[in-house]
Protein backbone atom coordinates (compact mmCIF):
# COMPACT_ATOMS: atom_id res chain seq x y z
CA UNK A 1 0.00 0.00 0.00
CA UNK A 2 1.46 3.81 -0.77
CA UNK A 3 2.10 5.64 2.18
CA UNK A 4 0.99 9.48 2.18
CA UNK A 5 2.92 11.72 4.93
CA UNK A 6 2.12 14.83 5.80
CA UNK A 7 4.95 16.19 8.07
CA UNK A 8 4.34 20.02 9.86
CA UNK A 9 1.90 20.71 7.08
CA UNK A 10 -0.02 23.92 7.76
CA UNK A 11 -2.08 25.80 5.09
CA UNK A 12 -2.84 29.65 4.99
CA UNK A 13 -4.30 32.05 2.46
CA UNK A 14 -4.16 35.78 2.51
CA UNK A 15 -7.13 37.85 3.03
CA UNK A 16 -7.50 41.16 1.91
CA UNK A 17 -7.00 44.10 4.70
CA UNK A 18 -7.19 41.38 7.29
CA UNK A 19 -4.57 38.29 8.44
CA UNK A 20 -3.79 35.58 6.61
CA UNK A 21 -6.43 32.87 7.37
CA UNK A 22 -5.61 29.05 8.77
CA UNK A 23 -7.26 26.66 6.62
CA UNK A 24 -5.07 23.75 8.58
CA UNK A 25 -2.47 23.83 11.04
CA UNK A 26 0.11 21.45 12.45
CA UNK A 27 -0.68 17.97 10.43
CA UNK A 28 1.37 15.19 10.97
CA UNK A 29 0.34 12.27 9.39
CA UNK A 30 1.12 8.87 8.00
CA UNK A 31 -1.28 7.50 5.61
CA UNK A 32 -0.87 3.85 4.61
CA UNK A 33 -4.52 2.20 5.05
CA UNK A 34 -6.21 0.42 2.33
CA UNK A 35 -9.63 2.78 3.08
CA UNK A 36 -9.08 6.12 5.29
CA UNK A 37 -12.22 8.61 5.61
CA UNK A 38 -11.62 12.16 6.22
CA UNK A 39 -15.07 13.52 8.39
CA UNK A 40 -15.51 16.93 9.58
CA UNK A 41 -18.31 20.26 9.68
CA UNK A 42 -18.12 22.26 6.37
CA UNK A 43 -15.61 24.49 5.65
CA UNK A 44 -13.29 22.21 8.87
CA UNK A 45 -10.59 21.74 6.42
CA UNK A 46 -11.55 18.16 4.75
CA UNK A 47 -10.96 19.17 1.37
CA UNK A 48 -7.66 21.17 1.72
CA UNK A 49 -6.42 18.06 3.37
CA UNK A 50 -7.32 16.05 0.39
CA UNK A 51 -6.33 18.84 -2.33
CA UNK A 52 -2.25 18.40 -0.62
CA UNK A 53 -2.74 14.88 -1.82
CA UNK A 54 -2.25 15.05 -5.15
CA UNK A 55 -0.39 18.57 -5.15
CA UNK A 56 -3.36 20.24 -6.19
CA UNK A 57 -2.35 22.93 -3.39
CA UNK A 58 0.74 22.73 -1.53
CA UNK A 59 1.44 23.66 2.09
CA UNK A 60 2.54 26.81 3.43
CA UNK A 61 4.36 25.11 6.01
CA UNK A 62 5.68 21.47 6.21
CA UNK A 63 5.51 18.72 3.11
CA UNK A 64 3.34 16.14 1.94
CA UNK A 65 5.36 13.56 0.15
CA UNK A 66 3.39 10.40 -1.67
CA UNK A 67 5.90 7.38 -1.63
CA UNK A 68 8.47 10.18 -1.02
CA UNK A 69 7.30 12.21 -3.81
CA UNK A 70 7.24 15.24 -2.40
CA UNK A 71 4.18 17.24 -4.23
CA UNK A 72 5.99 21.28 -3.87
CA UNK A 73 8.77 20.01 -6.05
CA UNK A 74 7.64 16.77 -7.75
CA UNK A 75 3.70 17.53 -8.52
CA UNK A 76 3.76 16.20 -11.69
CA UNK A 77 4.78 12.75 -10.78
CA UNK A 78 2.68 12.67 -7.62
CA UNK A 79 -0.52 13.50 -9.76
CA UNK A 80 0.25 10.51 -12.26
CA UNK A 81 0.59 8.41 -9.26
CA UNK A 82 -2.62 9.78 -7.02
CA UNK A 83 -6.12 10.62 -9.24
CA UNK A 84 -8.94 12.98 -7.85
CA UNK A 85 -12.32 12.91 -7.96
CA UNK A 86 -14.31 15.85 -7.37
CA UNK A 87 -17.61 16.03 -5.51
CA UNK A 88 -19.29 17.90 -8.72
CA UNK A 89 -18.31 15.78 -11.75
CA UNK A 90 -19.20 18.20 -13.93
CA UNK A 91 -16.26 20.06 -12.67
CA UNK A 92 -14.24 17.44 -13.95
CA UNK A 93 -15.59 16.49 -17.04
CA UNK A 94 -13.98 18.95 -19.32
CA UNK A 95 -15.17 17.20 -22.75
CA UNK A 96 -17.90 17.19 -24.41
CA UNK A 97 -18.85 13.42 -23.95
CA UNK A 98 -17.95 10.14 -21.73
CA UNK A 99 -15.93 8.78 -24.93
CA UNK A 100 -13.79 12.09 -25.70
CA UNK A 101 -13.49 12.66 -21.55
CA UNK A 102 -12.06 9.11 -21.11
CA UNK A 103 -9.55 9.39 -24.21
CA UNK A 104 -8.23 12.68 -22.78
CA UNK A 105 -7.53 10.66 -19.68
CA UNK A 106 -5.34 8.29 -21.97
CA UNK A 107 -3.72 10.59 -24.53
CA UNK A 108 -0.28 11.08 -22.19
CA UNK A 109 -0.19 7.11 -21.40
CA UNK A 110 -1.37 5.85 -25.04
CA UNK A 111 -0.34 7.83 -27.97
CA UNK A 112 -1.57 5.63 -30.74
CA UNK A 113 -5.57 7.22 -31.65
CA UNK A 114 -6.65 3.45 -31.99
CA UNK A 115 -5.35 1.93 -29.36
CA UNK A 116 -6.62 4.77 -27.24
CA UNK A 117 -9.95 4.68 -28.75
CA UNK A 118 -9.89 0.45 -27.71
CA UNK A 119 -9.11 1.36 -24.55
CA UNK A 120 -11.63 3.78 -24.08
CA UNK A 121 -13.68 1.62 -25.40
CA UNK A 122 -12.79 -0.96 -22.45
CA UNK A 123 -12.91 1.36 -19.43
CA UNK A 124 -16.31 2.87 -20.53
CA UNK A 125 -17.43 -1.01 -20.88
CA UNK A 126 -16.00 -1.82 -17.66
CA UNK A 127 -17.94 0.97 -15.99
CA UNK A 128 -20.92 -0.07 -17.70
CA UNK A 129 -21.33 3.36 -19.48
CA UNK A 130 -20.94 2.29 -23.01
CA UNK A 131 -24.14 2.86 -24.45
CA UNK A 132 -23.73 6.30 -23.06
CA UNK A 133 -20.37 7.18 -24.10
CA UNK A 134 -21.05 9.42 -27.08
CA UNK A 135 -24.15 11.16 -25.14
CA UNK A 136 -23.66 14.57 -24.42
CA UNK A 137 -22.16 14.65 -20.52
CA UNK A 138 -25.55 17.08 -19.57
CA UNK A 139 -28.13 14.87 -21.23
CA UNK A 140 -26.57 12.19 -17.94
CA UNK A 141 -27.63 11.98 -14.67
CA UNK A 142 -26.20 13.07 -11.62
CA UNK A 143 -24.88 9.45 -10.82
CA UNK A 144 -23.99 8.44 -14.36
CA UNK A 145 -21.91 11.46 -14.52
CA UNK A 146 -20.00 10.50 -11.32
CA UNK A 147 -19.90 7.07 -12.63
CA UNK A 148 -18.14 8.96 -15.73
CA UNK A 149 -15.91 11.05 -13.56
CA UNK A 150 -14.18 8.39 -11.64
CA UNK A 151 -13.95 6.26 -15.24
CA UNK A 152 -12.18 9.15 -16.41
CA UNK A 153 -9.89 9.32 -13.31
CA UNK A 154 -9.08 5.32 -12.81
CA UNK A 155 -8.40 5.38 -16.87
CA UNK A 156 -4.91 5.86 -16.43
CA UNK A 157 -4.74 3.13 -12.89
CA UNK A 158 -3.67 5.57 -9.80
CA UNK A 159 -2.23 3.93 -7.61
CA UNK A 160 -4.00 6.80 -4.86
CA UNK A 161 -7.77 7.39 -5.56
CA UNK A 162 -8.60 11.14 -3.42
CA UNK A 163 -12.29 11.37 -3.40
CA UNK A 164 -13.20 14.81 -2.27
CA UNK A 165 -17.80 13.95 -0.98
CA UNK A 166 -18.04 11.76 -3.73
CA UNK A 167 -21.61 11.07 -3.05
CA UNK A 168 -22.68 14.24 -1.66
CA UNK A 169 -24.52 15.42 -4.73
CA UNK A 170 -26.44 12.15 -5.45
CA UNK A 171 -29.50 10.52 -4.45
CA UNK A 172 -29.80 7.27 -1.95
CA UNK A 173 -29.36 4.63 -4.70
CA UNK A 174 -26.52 6.19 -6.85
CA UNK A 175 -24.87 7.19 -3.75
CA UNK A 176 -24.78 3.49 -2.43
CA UNK A 177 -24.15 2.37 -6.22
CA UNK A 178 -20.31 4.61 -6.10
CA UNK A 179 -19.72 3.82 -2.52
CA UNK A 180 -19.98 0.33 -2.99
CA UNK A 181 -17.56 0.93 -6.39
CA UNK A 182 -14.95 2.41 -3.88
CA UNK A 183 -14.80 0.17 -1.80
CA UNK A 184 -14.48 -2.68 -4.53
CA UNK A 185 -11.73 -0.80 -6.06
CA UNK A 186 -8.04 -1.98 -5.67
CA UNK A 187 -5.86 1.02 -5.36
CA UNK A 188 -5.76 2.92 -1.82
CA UNK A 189 -8.99 5.04 -0.81
CA UNK A 190 -8.55 8.36 0.82
CA UNK A 191 -12.17 9.75 1.12
CA UNK A 192 -14.55 12.85 2.59
CA UNK A 193 -17.75 12.53 3.04
CA UNK A 194 -20.90 13.47 5.45
CA UNK A 195 -22.37 10.03 5.02
CA UNK A 196 -21.33 8.34 8.37
CA UNK A 197 -22.38 4.70 7.07
CA UNK A 198 -19.87 5.00 4.20
CA UNK A 199 -17.21 6.35 6.52
CA UNK A 200 -18.01 3.66 9.30
CA UNK A 201 -17.07 1.63 6.29
CA UNK A 202 -13.06 2.52 5.91
CA UNK A 203 -10.09 1.14 7.95
CA UNK A 204 -9.46 4.24 9.40
CA UNK A 205 -11.19 7.59 9.83
CA UNK A 206 -9.68 11.39 10.44
CA UNK A 207 -11.90 13.77 12.06
CA UNK A 208 -10.95 17.40 11.01
CA UNK A 209 -12.54 19.90 12.59
CA UNK A 210 -11.06 24.10 12.64
CA UNK A 211 -8.24 23.17 10.51
CA UNK A 212 -6.54 20.37 12.78
CA UNK A 213 -7.15 16.78 13.17
CA UNK A 214 -9.48 16.54 16.33
CA UNK A 215 -9.80 12.78 15.81
CA UNK A 216 -7.86 9.53 14.27
CA UNK A 217 -8.97 6.37 14.83
CA UNK A 218 -11.12 3.51 14.11
CA UNK A 219 -14.42 4.20 12.97
CA UNK A 220 -16.67 3.43 15.58
CA UNK A 221 -14.70 5.60 18.13
CA UNK A 222 -14.27 8.10 15.37
CA UNK A 223 -18.07 8.44 14.49
CA UNK A 224 -18.79 8.51 17.70
CA UNK A 225 -16.62 11.53 18.74
CA UNK A 226 -17.75 13.34 15.77
CA UNK A 227 -21.24 13.28 16.90
CA UNK A 228 -20.86 14.54 19.88
CA UNK A 229 -18.28 16.99 18.26
CA UNK A 230 -21.04 18.11 16.01
CA UNK A 231 -23.71 18.16 18.97
CA UNK A 232 -21.38 20.55 21.25
CA UNK A 233 -20.35 17.51 23.61
CA UNK A 234 -16.57 17.81 22.99
CA UNK A 235 -14.33 20.37 24.85
CA UNK A 236 -11.57 22.61 22.58
CA UNK B 1 -25.84 25.16 -15.47
CA UNK B 2 -27.07 23.99 -19.00
CA UNK B 3 -24.86 22.94 -22.02
CA UNK B 4 -25.80 24.84 -25.01
CA UNK B 5 -23.74 22.56 -27.66
CA UNK B 6 -26.17 23.55 -30.20
CA UNK B 7 -24.29 26.80 -31.72
CA UNK B 8 -20.57 24.46 -32.69
CA UNK B 9 -22.46 21.44 -32.19
CA UNK B 10 -21.37 18.17 -30.44
CA UNK B 11 -20.28 15.01 -32.65
CA UNK B 12 -23.33 12.80 -33.62
CA UNK B 13 -21.62 9.48 -34.03
CA UNK B 14 -22.23 8.11 -38.15
CA UNK B 15 -19.96 6.22 -40.75
CA UNK B 16 -21.15 8.71 -43.52
CA UNK B 17 -18.52 9.75 -46.59
CA UNK B 18 -18.23 12.86 -44.53
CA UNK B 19 -17.72 11.41 -41.28
CA UNK B 20 -15.00 9.03 -42.53
CA UNK B 21 -13.02 12.24 -44.98
CA UNK B 22 -9.61 13.00 -43.39
CA UNK B 23 -9.57 16.01 -41.27
CA UNK B 24 -7.87 18.13 -43.40
CA UNK B 25 -10.37 17.99 -46.37
CA UNK B 26 -13.51 19.03 -44.06
CA UNK B 27 -11.01 21.91 -42.74
CA UNK B 28 -9.87 22.74 -46.01
CA UNK B 29 -13.63 22.74 -47.24
CA UNK B 30 -14.60 24.90 -45.09
CA UNK B 31 -12.08 27.29 -45.03
CA UNK B 32 -12.26 27.48 -48.64
CA UNK B 33 -16.33 27.66 -49.19
CA UNK B 34 -16.10 30.50 -46.44
CA UNK B 35 -13.50 32.41 -48.53
CA UNK B 36 -15.72 31.60 -51.64
CA UNK B 37 -18.97 33.26 -49.89
CA UNK B 38 -17.15 36.11 -47.96
CA UNK B 39 -14.99 36.94 -50.94
CA UNK B 40 -17.20 37.07 -53.50
CA UNK B 41 -20.44 38.31 -51.48
CA UNK B 42 -22.79 37.21 -54.25
CA UNK B 43 -25.98 36.10 -53.71
CA UNK B 44 -25.77 33.42 -56.14
CA UNK B 45 -22.85 31.85 -54.86
CA UNK B 46 -24.01 32.21 -51.23
CA UNK B 47 -27.32 30.24 -51.89
CA UNK B 48 -25.18 27.27 -54.26
CA UNK B 49 -22.32 27.13 -51.45
CA UNK B 50 -25.62 27.29 -48.72
CA UNK B 51 -27.11 24.23 -50.67
CA UNK B 52 -24.38 22.36 -50.82
CA UNK B 53 -23.84 22.93 -47.12
CA UNK B 54 -27.11 21.75 -46.37
CA UNK B 55 -27.44 19.13 -48.47
CA UNK B 56 -24.06 17.47 -47.36
CA UNK B 57 -24.93 17.53 -43.68
CA UNK B 58 -28.30 15.72 -45.47
CA UNK B 59 -26.29 13.33 -46.94
CA UNK B 60 -24.07 12.64 -43.90
CA UNK B 61 -27.73 11.56 -41.66
CA UNK B 62 -27.53 14.37 -39.78
CA UNK B 63 -31.11 15.49 -40.31
CA UNK B 64 -32.45 18.91 -40.70
CA UNK B 65 -33.17 19.28 -37.01
CA UNK B 66 -29.96 18.72 -36.22
CA UNK B 67 -28.17 20.88 -38.99
CA UNK B 68 -30.50 23.79 -38.61
CA UNK B 69 -30.57 23.98 -35.15
CA UNK B 70 -27.99 26.99 -34.16
CA UNK B 71 -30.26 29.10 -36.62
CA UNK B 72 -33.29 29.32 -33.93
CA UNK B 73 -30.02 30.99 -31.28
CA UNK B 74 -28.82 32.93 -34.38
CA UNK B 75 -32.04 34.18 -35.60
CA UNK B 76 -32.02 37.35 -33.42
CA UNK B 77 -28.83 38.71 -33.96
CA UNK B 78 -29.45 37.56 -37.77
CA UNK B 79 -32.95 39.77 -37.88
CA UNK B 80 -31.15 42.52 -35.99
CA UNK B 81 -28.49 42.54 -38.84
CA UNK B 82 -30.74 42.18 -41.65
CA UNK B 83 -32.82 44.61 -40.56
CA UNK B 84 -30.05 46.93 -40.24
CA UNK B 85 -28.52 45.99 -43.82
CA UNK B 86 -31.76 46.06 -45.16
CA UNK B 87 -32.49 49.89 -44.24
CA UNK B 88 -28.79 51.00 -44.72
CA UNK B 89 -27.73 48.90 -48.32
CA UNK B 90 -30.62 47.40 -49.92
CA UNK B 91 -32.47 43.99 -49.40
CA UNK B 92 -29.98 41.92 -51.68
CA UNK B 93 -26.62 42.78 -49.25
CA UNK B 94 -29.00 42.12 -46.23
CA UNK B 95 -29.84 38.98 -47.89
CA UNK B 96 -25.85 38.71 -48.76
CA UNK B 97 -24.42 39.26 -45.19
CA UNK B 98 -26.93 37.09 -43.32
CA UNK B 99 -26.56 34.41 -45.42
CA UNK B 100 -22.63 34.33 -45.78
CA UNK B 101 -22.89 34.04 -41.95
CA UNK B 102 -25.26 31.38 -41.60
CA UNK B 103 -23.39 29.44 -44.84
CA UNK B 104 -20.45 30.01 -42.77
CA UNK B 105 -20.89 28.35 -38.99
CA UNK B 106 -23.03 25.86 -40.80
CA UNK B 107 -20.50 24.70 -42.66
CA UNK B 108 -18.18 24.74 -39.42
CA UNK B 109 -21.14 23.30 -37.66
CA UNK B 110 -20.51 20.02 -40.36
CA UNK B 111 -16.93 19.41 -39.47
CA UNK B 112 -18.12 19.25 -35.78
CA UNK B 113 -20.48 17.25 -36.11
CA UNK B 114 -19.19 14.55 -37.96
CA UNK B 115 -15.40 14.95 -36.27
CA UNK B 116 -15.05 13.21 -32.95
CA UNK B 117 -12.94 16.01 -30.25
CA UNK B 118 -9.89 13.53 -29.99
CA UNK B 119 -9.78 13.48 -33.87
CA UNK B 120 -9.99 17.76 -33.75
CA UNK B 121 -7.23 17.44 -30.84
CA UNK B 122 -5.38 15.48 -32.83
CA UNK B 123 -5.37 17.47 -36.02
CA UNK B 124 -4.57 20.61 -33.72
CA UNK B 125 -1.49 19.44 -32.36
CA UNK B 126 -0.28 17.83 -35.98
CA UNK B 127 -1.28 21.30 -37.29
CA UNK B 128 1.26 23.16 -34.01
CA UNK B 129 4.20 20.51 -34.51
CA UNK B 130 5.84 22.59 -36.75
CA UNK B 131 5.61 25.53 -34.17
CA UNK B 132 8.24 23.29 -31.74
CA UNK B 133 11.34 25.26 -33.02
CA UNK B 134 10.35 28.26 -31.75
CA UNK B 135 9.48 26.41 -27.68
CA UNK B 136 5.71 25.98 -28.74
CA UNK B 137 4.23 22.61 -26.75
CA UNK B 138 1.72 21.13 -29.62
CA UNK B 139 -0.22 18.87 -26.47
CA UNK B 140 -0.85 22.18 -24.89
CA UNK B 141 -2.26 23.81 -27.95
CA UNK B 142 -4.26 21.52 -29.10
CA UNK B 143 -5.79 20.94 -25.58
CA UNK B 144 -5.92 24.84 -25.52
CA UNK B 145 -7.73 25.47 -28.50
CA UNK B 146 -10.15 22.47 -27.78
CA UNK B 147 -11.14 23.80 -24.49
CA UNK B 148 -11.44 26.79 -25.71
CA UNK B 149 -14.00 25.21 -28.31
CA UNK B 150 -15.83 23.27 -25.26
CA UNK B 151 -16.29 26.13 -23.19
CA UNK B 152 -18.31 28.41 -25.83
CA UNK B 153 -21.77 26.44 -25.47
CA UNK B 154 -21.15 26.17 -21.67
CA UNK B 155 -20.83 30.35 -21.28
CA UNK B 156 -23.99 30.53 -23.61
CA UNK B 157 -25.40 28.39 -20.94
CA UNK B 158 -24.30 30.55 -18.37
CA UNK B 159 -25.50 33.61 -19.77
CA UNK B 160 -28.96 32.10 -20.80
CA UNK B 161 -29.10 30.92 -16.86
CA UNK B 162 -28.15 34.53 -15.80
CA UNK B 163 -30.69 36.05 -17.91
CA UNK B 164 -33.37 33.14 -16.91
CA UNK B 165 -32.29 33.93 -12.78
CA UNK B 166 -32.15 38.23 -13.65
CA UNK B 167 -35.97 37.98 -14.89
CA UNK B 168 -37.79 36.11 -12.29
CA UNK B 169 -35.94 38.75 -9.93
CA UNK B 170 -37.39 41.43 -12.07
CA UNK B 171 -34.14 42.86 -13.12
CA UNK B 172 -34.05 41.59 -16.73
CA UNK B 173 -33.31 45.73 -17.96
CA UNK B 174 -30.55 45.49 -15.46
CA UNK B 175 -26.92 45.61 -17.82
CA UNK B 176 -25.27 44.65 -14.40
CA UNK B 177 -27.44 41.86 -13.74
CA UNK B 178 -27.42 40.57 -16.56
CA UNK B 179 -23.24 41.16 -17.23
CA UNK B 180 -21.61 40.89 -13.73
CA UNK B 181 -23.22 37.21 -13.41
CA UNK B 182 -21.57 36.21 -16.55
CA UNK B 183 -18.09 37.32 -16.00
CA UNK B 184 -17.99 35.82 -12.48
CA UNK B 185 -19.13 32.56 -14.15
CA UNK B 186 -16.77 32.74 -16.75
CA UNK B 187 -13.65 33.64 -14.27
CA UNK B 188 -14.91 30.59 -11.72
CA UNK B 189 -15.32 28.09 -14.90
CA UNK B 190 -11.92 29.08 -16.22
CA UNK B 191 -10.16 28.44 -12.75
CA UNK B 192 -12.54 25.49 -12.08
CA UNK B 193 -11.50 24.21 -15.68
CA UNK B 194 -7.68 24.63 -14.66
CA UNK B 195 -8.43 22.79 -11.61
CA UNK B 196 -10.00 19.52 -13.20
CA UNK B 197 -6.93 19.76 -15.29
CA UNK B 198 -4.54 19.74 -12.59
CA UNK B 199 -6.05 17.18 -11.07
CA UNK B 200 -5.78 15.09 -13.72
CA UNK B 201 -2.47 15.75 -15.01
CA UNK B 202 -3.24 17.63 -18.27
CA UNK B 203 -1.93 19.46 -20.18
CA UNK B 204 1.48 19.12 -17.53
CA UNK B 205 4.68 18.45 -19.73
CA UNK B 206 5.49 14.99 -20.83
CA UNK B 207 7.47 12.88 -18.41
CA UNK B 208 10.44 12.88 -20.93
CA UNK B 209 10.37 16.40 -20.84
CA UNK B 210 9.52 16.85 -17.18
CA UNK B 211 12.64 18.26 -15.21
CA UNK B 212 12.26 18.68 -11.40
CA UNK B 213 12.25 21.99 -10.05
CA UNK B 214 14.06 21.49 -6.87
CA UNK B 215 12.31 22.86 -3.95
CA UNK B 216 10.41 25.17 -6.16
CA UNK B 217 7.00 24.94 -6.10
CA UNK B 218 5.20 24.02 -9.27
CA UNK B 219 1.80 25.44 -8.71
Amino acid sequence: MSLVSFDGVSVSVPVPGQDRKQLLSGIDLRLNEPRIAVIGANGSGKSTLLRLINGLIVPSRGEVTVNGLSTRSQGSKVRRRVGFVFTDPLSQLVMPTGREDVELSLRAGVRDRSSRHAAAERVLADFGLLELADQSIYDLSGGERQLLALATVLAVSPEILVADEPTTLLDLRNGIRIGRLLEELPQQLIFSTHDLDLAARADRILVIDDGKVAYDGGPEAAIGFYRKLASGGVQH
Amino acid sequence: MRGHAHLLGAYVPGQSLLHRAPLWLKFTAVVVLSALVLGLRQLEVTLVVLALVLAAGLLAGLGAGTVLRPFRAMAPVLLVLGAFQWWANGLEVAAVVVLDILTCVLAARLLTLTTTGQRLLDGMVSAAKPFRFLGADPERFGLTLSLMVRSIPYLLGSAVDVRDAAKARGLERSPRALLMPVIINAVAYARQTGEALSARGLGEKHPKQTADAGAKPES
